[in-house]
């Protein structure tokens, strides 16, 4: 019992951010008596937003970095593989390759830009956000976008087990995987030691641009791969399909009590700070308020939450 | 000559621990009075307290009369004490004439009057530096330019008092020349000037009276109109009493193998022409006043210009230090200056800041060895006596000197052959230096590495080094071996900047 | 090492950034001249005005700020926010509501910029996480009033588009009203807005502070409340962008501003305006929107068809905001040579 309170005690974030959930979920069924959405599809979007969220907290995590290309990353890997999957498993492999592939170039363009001219990376991805978004535009040419994903995505990213959607075992097993990654392999000091101090991660060793580069690919590697599930929940692929999962996936990390500057990497935090955004989404859907509820909601919580911990860290 | 400034037993304290235990001092008008003082004597926080850049613990500071203590520079200025700092308060994008009227800036109507500004830089400029583009931004300049705007921005506002600390450190000869043109100038019109400065000549040929501190206080005092101007009796004052040293020092004698050799290596505008040896088994100091070229010196041998163009000879092999792995793959270790921002992750726990440079290290697994990293840091704890709970406390809520000791506890474990230190022992309790000392003695005993060693305080390089090499604005000046480093010659070979080697003194 | 007197010195100008912002403005003005043959006629002029007028103000805003040592992302949908509410909250057949509709568009201009101002300024958030974090706010609340296009705009604002286009307008300023649109008369306003803030202690300490905010503060400069003015002065000139969108197209939609943001951003970094703060000038932002702009017009006219035009301009903006860096990277690379000739 005293492990479990001073495992929540140091996390402090974490546990509020749990409590916030219940909350929440508490206020939503009072509010709509009862009507609040299952717990089931929280999760499965929430999932969604975590796994985009890994990679975010990858490049925060070693240089303060944000990415707003992931959208479109994810958006154009759908859009080119629906039509090479084209409903059948046995192009699942190539869909894969492909997507590794367009997520290595995105992510070597943004984070050698971010990295070597040192402008800052949202103005690097915002523009390369355009950039894609602008190649979706040229390969639909106008016309929507035909195609549809592997059988064996649709199970994945579509299909519940009982009352748990299957996503989120793949998310169970993604977080087993990077809890196991960055706490136990040299990965995990390498990361941290780039956003804590860089100048004395450099000194002792640690090539800091290296790691950071590969922070940029890694994060855009996921997200293209995560065109491919989101292919396989929607069943077909259209323009705007990943926009609402950028910023969520962002204010996730920062919900999820991380630091905005780097060095920090508690992906469980990243989890439920997704949990919480989705649930708060709900909450807003429920209300009736909708996409203006749930931005107005994203960006305040956002702000607050930055400003709660700057204000932790008294500063001039 | 009336008393503009009286300052009366200054205390001021950082942590407790005190920088000035007794600060006095008096400024007439049209006098220049001179601050000297050994590093960390106290000269530059009397200057800072009595312009508000530090707040006083106690003492009383008397202006014109009546008592005063100021919060801020601006506040001490708009009085009419102005201070010319050493480290810039200059911004980099405004131009000149901007910056000189900072603050101050006068209107016409609605708007700023920057004729006025202008006409204000331009007068003093014509009696200081005459031909002064002052149009140009700060950036475009060049240091010694950066100083002599600093000093004129401190002159703009006709001051009664002006404090000048260090400011000849980045001036050419004929500049300096100019400022001591123009201070006597300032004198006639009635200004009371504070002048600090390392280099004896210029305080003995510039100022009316010298106040020397050492260890935070008030040792002496010369006034040049009634006494001779003798370097040999300040010198004395500065560096204290002869020390009687209670065990004296055995220097054994090393023989002639060397792990690394320097020729002509050229930094940047910042390291001149150095050459210099050190032996396996060597500790070699690198001395003088701070701000050198000490601490730049020791990161070029790390590795950390990518920029450098010069070879250094290790091992017999040339090479080319131009990043940190390189330095280290060759066994040449840093424990940089400032550890806060250079050597640990303040966040982080100390096994996290330990295992740092290992999980650098090619030869070391993927998959970390959890069990042999933790047992390696315990005994690393152990070995340096670093004063903590556990090893997963944050480094942050660690006192200095342990700190300190977490950061040369990063290597203690990875192959070792040159060890450099930047300052380590800088606001490090005594124990914890002692510690720190002792252990680097034995590293040396045990593994035959070689330590090169910077320290701002002398006793340091008095206490450990087998050679001290004294160094001045870039250029390596002079060199001390076994017997001949005391305090007396490292303060000499410092202050005069002296090219030839001094004859050794005889020993206490 | 010491220059003449402290004149201004020709060699100089042509030196700096603003000169070839200039430049490439008057290269790409004759191209596309030379392709849209009927660009000096009076009514291609007037529509190419009317048609940069939004960016030309953001930009300016943009650049302030940027000078000031932070940045805006929320600059488009600030823009949205301000249309919707005012689009939203006029009846074209009550001339009392547009008064109304003013009154709560100057209200939410004053809490944008205060907002973006505070949490910069006095909370000291990085500029670019807060002002992306408010940006949703902006554009949650616009969507809130709007969800989906439309609203109204009375016959008196529509001053702020053309005075030709308003009914009880004297003759006089009808009839400048038919040669010069609106936008060029807010334009000059908020030049001379600018113009008075620079000439003051208020500019100079922009500039102070985006040179470097310590320093700023060691020398006596209230920072906080600086940066909080810089972006209150950003958010007044966005009003005036969203109350001339408003008289143009008598409707506002919340998805508008968005594509304006990283466009604005870029033709302040082509005029010239440093990313790191402390340096650039607000008028030459003019000329770098109209180059952003032109750059728009140029890809229209060179015939890539429409599906690239999106790609081409979002590749051409990223090359240009990675240009000045490079440019300042190769500058100060080319000064460090120069240090080792006396080795």
């Amino acid at each position: 019992m005293n492990k479990i309170l001073n495992y929540l005690k140091e996390n402090s974030k974490i546990t509020l951010c749990t409590i916030l959930i219940a909350l929440l979920f508490i206020i939503g069924n009072l509010i709509t008596g009862g009507n609040f959405s299952s717990l089931g599809s929280t999760i499965k979007f929430a999932s969604f937003t975590a796994i985009f969220g890994l990679g975010q907290m990858l490049i925060i995590c070693t240089g303060g970095d944000i990415d707003l290309s992931v959208g479109y990353c994810a958006t154009i890997v759908s859009c080119i593989t629906a039509g090479m999957m084209d409903g059948k498993n046995n192009n699942i492999w190539r869909a894969i390759i492909f997507a590794i592939i367009v997520g290595i170039l995105v992510g070597l363009i943004n984070g050698l830009l971010t990295v070597y001219t040192k402008l800052p990376s949202l103005v690097v991805t915002l523009a390369m956000s355009q950039i894609l978004q602008g190649l979706v535009d040229v390969y639909s040419a106008g016309n929507s976008i035909g195609g549809k994903p592997s059988p064996i995505l649709s199970v994945i990213a579509a299909k519940n087990t009982g009352v748990f959607p299957n996503i989120f075992f793949l998310l169970i097993i993604i977080i087993i995987g990077v809890m196991w990654l960055l706490n136990k392999t040299k990965i995990s000091i390498q990361l941290v030691s780039c956003g804590s101090n860089a100048m004395a991660a450099h000194l002792s060793g640690i090539k800091v641009k290296k790691v950071r580069v590969l922070s940029f690919v890694a994060c855009d590697v996921i997200a293209a791969l995560m065109g491919l599930l989101l292919l396989g929940n929607l069943g077909l692929a259209f323009k705007d399909m990943a926009s609402s999962y950028v910023m969520p996936s962002i204010a996730a990390v920062v919900i999820g009590g991380l630091s905005i500057k780097g060095g920090q990497k508690n992906y469980i935090g990243v989890v439920l700070g997704a949990i919480v955004l989705q649930t708060l989404t709900n909450l807003f859907v429920s209300l009736g308020w909708g996409d203006s509820g749930k931005y107005l909601g994203y960006g305040l919580i956002l702000l607050l939450m930055l400003i709660v911990y700057v204000r932790e860290k008294v500063s001039r | 000559m009336a008393v503009i400034f009286e300052a009366k037993h200054i205390v001021k304290k950082f942590n407790g621990v005190p920088a000035l235990s007794d600060g006095n001092l008096l400024c007439h008008s049209g006098r220049i009075t001179g601050l000297l003082g050994a590093n960390g004597s106290g000269k530059s926080t009397i200057s800072k307290c009595i312009t508000g850049v530090y707040h006083k613990n106690s003492g009383t500071m008397t202006y014109m009369g009546r008592e005063v203590d100021f919060k801020s520079p601006m506040e001490a200025k708009r009085a009419g004490i102005a201070m010319a700092f050493q480290n810039l308060s200059l911004l980099p994008e405004l131009t000149v004439w901007q910056n000189i009227v900072m603050g101050f800036e006068t209107r016409k109507g609605l708007f700023l009057d920057d004729k006025d500004a202008k006409a204000t830089a331009k007068r003093i400029l014509d009696e200081f530096v005459p031909e002064f583009d002052y149009h140009r931004t700060v950036e475009e300049l060049s240091p010694s330019e950066m100083q002599i705007v600093e000093i004129v921005k401190a002159i703009s506002q006709q001051p009664k008092m002006l404090i000048l600390d260090e400011p000849t450190a980045a001036l050419e000869q004929s500049e300096v020349k100019s400022l001591f043109k123009y201070m006597r100038l300032l004198a006639q019109r009635g200004v009371g000037m504070v002048f600090t400065s390392h280099r004896m000549w210029e305080v003995m040929e510039i100022c009316d009276d010298v106040i020397v501190f050492k260890n935070g206080q008030v040792v002496g005092s010369i006034d040049f109109d009634k006494e001779e101007k003798n370097a040999d009796t300040i010198i004395q004052m500065i560096t204290g009493e002869k020390k009687i040293v209670s065990v004296p020092r055995i220097y054994k004698s090393i023989p002639e193998d060397y792990f690394m050799k320097i020729e002509n290596l050229n930094y940047n505008k910042i390291l001149h022409n150095i050459t210099m040896n050190i032996k396996k088994g060597e500790i070699v100091g690198i001395g003088g006043l701070s701000g050198q070229g000490q601490e730049e010196l020791l990161l070029a041998i790390a590795g950390n210009y990518a920029d450098i163009k010069s070879d250094i000879n290790v091992n017999g092999q040339k090479e080319r230090l131009n990043s940190p792995n390189k330095a280290i793959e060759k066994g040449i270790l840093l424990i940089p200056g400032d550890r806060q921002r250079q050597g640990l992750m303040m966040d982080k726990s100390i096994y996290e800041n330990v295992i740092l440079p290992k999980v650098a290290l090619k030869k070391e697994p993927f998959i970390i060895p959890k069990k042999r990293y933790m047992e390696e840091c315990i005994e690393t704890n152990q070995i340096l006596s670093i004063n903590s709970d556990s090893i997963a406390c944050f480094v942050s809520g660690l006192s200095g000197g342990n700190a300190q000791k977490v950061v040369m506890g990063k290597w203690l474990h990875v192959d070792m052959s040159l060890l450099i230190l930047s300052d380590p022992a800088k606001g490090v309790d005594v124990g914890a230096k002692k510690d720190m000392y002792d252990f680097v003695k034995k590293l040396v005993d045990e593994r035959g590495i070689s330590v090169l060693l910077y320290a701002s305080a002398n006793e340091e390089l008095i206490d450990n080094c087998d050679r001290v090499l004294v160094m001045h604005e870039g250029r390596i000046v002079g060199e001390l071996k076994g017997k001949e480093i005391t305090d007396e010659t490292l303060v000499e070979l410092s202050m005069k900047g002296s090219l030839t080697r001094r004859e050794a003194r005889d020993n206490v | 090492m010491y220059n003449k007197k402290g004149g201004f010195s020709m060699p100089a100008f042509f030196k700096k950034t603003e000169f070839i912002t200039i430049v490439i403005f008057l290269i790409m003005l004759s191209v596309v001249a030379a392709m849209q043959g009927n660009f000096f006629k009076l009514s291609t002029l007037q529509n190419t005005i009317i048609s940069w007028t939004p960016l030309i103000l953001l930009t300016m805003g943009q650049s302030i700020v940027i000078i000031s040592g932070g940045l805006d992302m929320s600059s488009g949908n600030a823009l949205s926010f301000m249309l919707c509410i005012l689009s939203a909250t006029m009846h074209e057949e009550n001339p009392m509501s547009g008064w109304i509709a003013l009154l709560l568009c100057i209200i939410a201009m004053i809490g944008i910029g205060l907002i973006n101002g505070l949490a910069v300024g006095f909370f000291k958030l990085p500029p670019i996480i807060a002002t992306f974090a408010t940006s949703y706010m902006w554009l949650g609340a616009a969507l809130f009033i709007m969800p989906s296009p439309g609203g109204e705009c009375v016959n008196w604002m529509r001053a702020f588009f053309k005075f030709s286009s308003v009914d009880n307008m004297p003759k006089m300023l009808k009839y400048i009203g038919g040669i010069v649109p609106t936008g060029v008369f807010l334009i000059i306003l908020a030049c001379l807005i600018w113009y008075v803030v620079s000439r003051t202690k208020l500019g100079r300490y922009i500039y102070a502070v985006g040179s470097n905010r310590n320093i700023a503060y060691d020398n006596g400069v209230k920072t906080a409340k600086i940066q909080i003015i810089a972006y209150l002065l950003n958010s007044l000139f966005v009003m005036f962008a969203a109350l001339f969108m408003v008289g143009q197209n008598q409707s506002g939609s919340a998805r508008i501003g968005d594509p304006l943001t990283l466009k604005c951003i870029a033709s302040a970094v082509v005029a010239g305006v440093a990313l790191t703060g402390g340096r650039g000038n607000v008028f030459v932002s003019i000329v770098g929107a109209a180059i952003i702009s032109l750059v728009s017009k140029l890809i229209f006219f060179s015939n890539i068809s429409s599906d690239y035009q999106t790609v081409v301009s979002g590749l051409i903006l990223l090359i240009a905001v990675a240009s000045s860096s490079i440019i300042n990277a190769v500058k100060s690379a080319w000064a460090k040579r120069e240090v080792y000739s006396d080795e």
